[in-house]
């Protein structure tokens, strides 16, 4: 790095929050810098105020949220803090841009792509571009950050782009004026191994050819690990750590930066028990088909994705075993069908060697034998039911009297480790993390014998993660569960399960033991994900003891 | 259930017409205290003004008491409102939850019944309704019912296709729920809120169409109501302005108070906003 003044240089930032809130400050105090080409990763849970940074430095705090007078964000010269909203509009888009971290719901669904990223255009020049000139850049814009037919792109509208390649429309988007300053507030967390990946890729190498400064904010050591110049550290608003990448994630010298790097999922194998061999496996899946067929129209041939082809899994009584691949693969709905949520085509599915009747009651009796945990802790609790209503539902169906359901529903709490009187609060007034472990004692509350997890922790920042992951750890010896662990995420997957099954476009390409899988990868699909397991040059000394 | 009240009583716009709605109910309450005896009876002279011969809003063209006649009138028009937006209500939210629960087939079928009705103008089928039922209070409440449910059934069968897909109500049928616990459980208690702010607009219509059908003449002739009283005055409005101002005054405040409520519910039920 070449040491002259930095591109941008925050000092004293602090966020005033309203007098309502938990604390004063989301921020307190921070200070740092970005040099000319240098990737800068803004580390911390949510909740840290690594967003609020990023939004401070754009002017685009929530309202009744406010700079303090002493704060300074200095960029070539201009005190960012000081200018006024018109000037600042000036500033956005132009010198500084923003990615943000949800690609679903940053565009406008009803305008083609190709207009939005124009739009960016067109604002920032007050002299008449040609429309020609317009469209030329756009599409050379598009093609830039790698995506295919970028005159076919410009056309689409944003639902019939992937998650993937919606982020990149908004890198796009961002380039277009040739900032100088990237901000990227998660631009990755909300896509799957492999995209994020491809993205983080595309990020390095536009900053590279490009020169940028870039401030990336991340959760994930992982992420760091690939990316970043200089990593700065923070906790509850307040910077706790800053150095170069190799001084913090391998001499970290504050407790919090060692948890975080120590969160980083797949690291080391858990002690997994394997519980005692039973003579046949608890789950038999035999040539499991599903193909999903949608109409648009009339004159329209219909759609079909294959969501599973000929799939055949058995799990053995006290096994984890885990079902990884990129969304699309298939694999949430081989979950789903286990679940009897989903019917297959054709394929049987053996329960504890007997297969499952299709009457309501059979279908509910299975059930309470299978439970499952979904991926969005937001969505997967009722709003309006309370938390112990919510657990204890499931043994008052079953004939368990309510107020013993509710103790029930009580210890469960404290054993997933949030506090009994959790059992008269609503849902909403919970974290992700701990919503999760509601919905865990959702499902232990039926005792079942086999527990599937479909992308549980896939949602949560990496320290609560690993909290989450050792929770479930603990909870399967406890119980004695049979687990079927759906995760995208190879690290996770190496982490907690005996058996690893790999799936892509609905079919199963290699199954086997996590290490073998990890040390000697057969399939190339394999060997494409566990190269996009962020991370991997640092931990990887780690993950192979 | 407190925490709900406890904000409905923070909440400005909502406790205003939570007051008048009151005041409306305790006038229409007290109706049979404060002027005993008929409205229809004649007490003074025709076209008294308001503030004489001891009547408040004065007298109509046969000497009838205003007075008498809105507040004998309030119970008419709030028992037709409520009522009427019941049975919508109830007839709207089965027919709506049905369509949207079981789909399919079914659940197209249940919709193009509904739209059967929607493409009749509603005011227009009210009055050939009471017209062919023969004008009473009861054919008026079949009546606004009728018209009132399929906006009531579009609406809830629309929440109910969004949240029978959501995780929650998927991990509900995971944990054994029935059917008709999930709809009553899960999927109805969250798509309430637009429902009941539904209902207590659809109050507030009944009233005026309840009036309107008066207006014409198609009220039960056995009871004052606000709309007969409007119409009967109608042609004397620049000679007694008294006698269709005082209840036009009575239909705006109630169906104000009504919307201000609805809307106050409506904050206050969703749990985010209520809670900041």
């Amino acid at each position: 790095m070449t040491v002259k003044t930095p591109l941008l240089s925050i000092q004293n930032l602090s966020v005033v929050l309203p007098s309502s809130g938990d604390r004063a400050y989301a921020v307190d105090r921070l200070s740092l810098d970005i040099g000319e080409n240098e990737i800068v990763c803004l580390v911390g849970e949510s909740g840290s105020g690594k967003s609020m940074t990023a939004h401070a430095v754009l002017g685009l705090l929530p309202p009744r949220v406010s700079i303090d007078r002493m704060s300074r964000i200095e960029m070539m010269g201009t005190d960012l803090t000081r200018l006024d909203p018109q000037a600042m509009r000036q500033w956005r888009g132009e010198r500084i841009s923003m990615v943000f971290q949800e690609p679903m719901s940053a565009l406008n669904p009803l305008q083609r792509v190709g207009v939005q990223v124009a739009e960016a255009l067109q604002l920032h020049n007050d002299a008449r571009v040609s429309r020609t000139e317009i469209d030329e850049r756009v599409v050379a814009i598009i093609d830039a950050v790698g995506l295919p037919s970028p005159r076919q792109i410009v056309r689409s509208y944003p639902f019939q782009l992937s998650g993937g390649q919606r982020q990149r429309v908004m890198i796009a988007m961002a380039l277009l004026n040739n900032p100088r300053l990237l901000l990227a507030d998660e631009p990755t967390t909300a896509l799957d191994v492999t995209t994020q990946r491809q993205i983080l890729d595309l990020i390095q190498s536009l900053q590279a050819q490009r020169q940028m400064g870039v401030l990336f904010i991340t959760h994930d050591f992982g992420v760091v690990a690939d990316i970043a110049d200089r990593v700065v550290v923070m906790q509850h608003g307040i910077v706790v750590e800053q150095g170069t990448r190799d001084e913090v994630l391998r001499h970290p010298q504050h407790a919090y930066t060692r948890a975080l790097i120590e969160a980083v999922p797949g690291r080391k194998a858990r002690a997994i028990a394997r519980g005692g061999v039973a003579a046949q496996p608890l789950l038999k899946i035999e040539g499991l088909n599903k193909t999903f067929v949608t109409r648009s129209g009339l004159f329209t041939p219909p759609r079909t994705v294959v969501a599973a082809d000929s799939i055949d899994l058995s799990i053995t009584e006290g096994e984890t075993v885990s079902v990884v691949g990129e969304s699309g693969s298939g694999k949430s709905t081989l979950g789903r069908m286990v679940m009897r949520l989903i019917e297959p085509d054709s394929g049987t599915i053996l329960f504890a060697g007997k297969p499952v009747g299709h009457s309501v009651a059979e279908v509910r009796e299975y059930r309470r034998q299978v439970q499952i945990i979904f991926q969005d802790p937001f969505a997967s609790l009722n709003p309006r039911q309370k938390v112990g209503e919510a657990i204890a539902r499931g043994p008052i169906i079953f004939g368990t009297p309510r107020a013993e359901a509710l103790k029930i529903a009580a210890a469960l709490l404290d054993r997933v480790g949030l506090s009994a009187a959790a059992v008269d609060r609503f849902p909403h007034e919970f974290s992700g993390g701990q919503r999760q472990r509601i919905s865990i004692a959702r499902a232990l509350a039926l005792k079942p014998r086999l527990l599937i997890a479909d992308e549980a922790v896939s949602a949560l920042d990496v320290s609560v993660q690993a909290q989450v992951l050792a929770l479930l750890a603990e909870l399967k010896t406890e119980f004695g569960l049979t687990m079927m662990f759906i995760t995208h995420d190879l690290r996770v997957a190496a982490e907690i399960s005996n058996s690893v099954v790999v799936m892509q476009k609905g079919r199963i390409v290699e199954r086997g033991a996590p290490a073998k899988l990890f040390s000697g990868p057969q399939h190339d699909y394999t060997r494409q994900l566990l190269g996009a397991m962020p991370g991997l040059d640092f931990f990887e000394h780690r993950i192979a003891a | 259930m407190t925490a709900i009240v406890r904000s409905f009583l923070r909440h400005p716009s909502g406790m205003l017409g939570l007051v008048i709605l009151l005041l409306v109910v305790a006038l229409a309450l007290a109706a049979p205290l404060l002027y005993p005896g008929n409205p229809w009876d004649t007490v003074a002279a025709p076209f008294t003004p308001p503030r004489t011969d001891g009547m408040l809003l004065g007298s109509d063209s046969l000497g009838r008491d205003i007075a008498a006649g809105i507040a004998h009138g309030t119970r008419v028009s709030l028992m037709i409102g409520v009522v009427s937006t019941l049975v919508a209500l109830l007839i709207g939210v089965v027919v709506g939850a049905l369509s949207g629960y079981l789909g399919g087939r079914i659940g197209e079928l249940l919709m193009r019944f509904t739209e059967l009705f929607q493409t009749i103008p509603a005011f227009l089928l009210a009055i050939l309704l009471v017209a062919i039922l023969t004008p009473s209070i009861r054919t008026i409440v079949i009546a606004i019912a009728v018209v009132s449910w399929p906006q009531v059934a579009r609406l809830t069968r629309g929440e109910f296709l969004a949240l029978k897909e959501r995780e929650f109500v998927q991990a509900a049928r995971c944990q054994g729920e029935s059917a008709l616990a999930l709809i009553v459980r899960h999927i109805l208690p969250n798509a309430l809120s637009p429902i009941i702010v539904t209902g207590s607009l659809a109050i507030a219509t009944a009233i005026l169409i309840e009036s309107a059908l008066s207006f014409m003449g198609l009220g039960d002739p056995n009871l004052m109501s606000w709309g007969f009283m409007i119409g009967a005055a109608r042609t004397m409005i620049r000679t007694a302005w008294w006698m269709s101002v005082f209840p036009g005054v009575a239909i705006l405040l109630t169906v104000l108070a009504i919307n201000l409520v609805g809307e106050g519910l409506n904050d206050v039920l969703n749990p985010r906003i209520s809670r900041q």
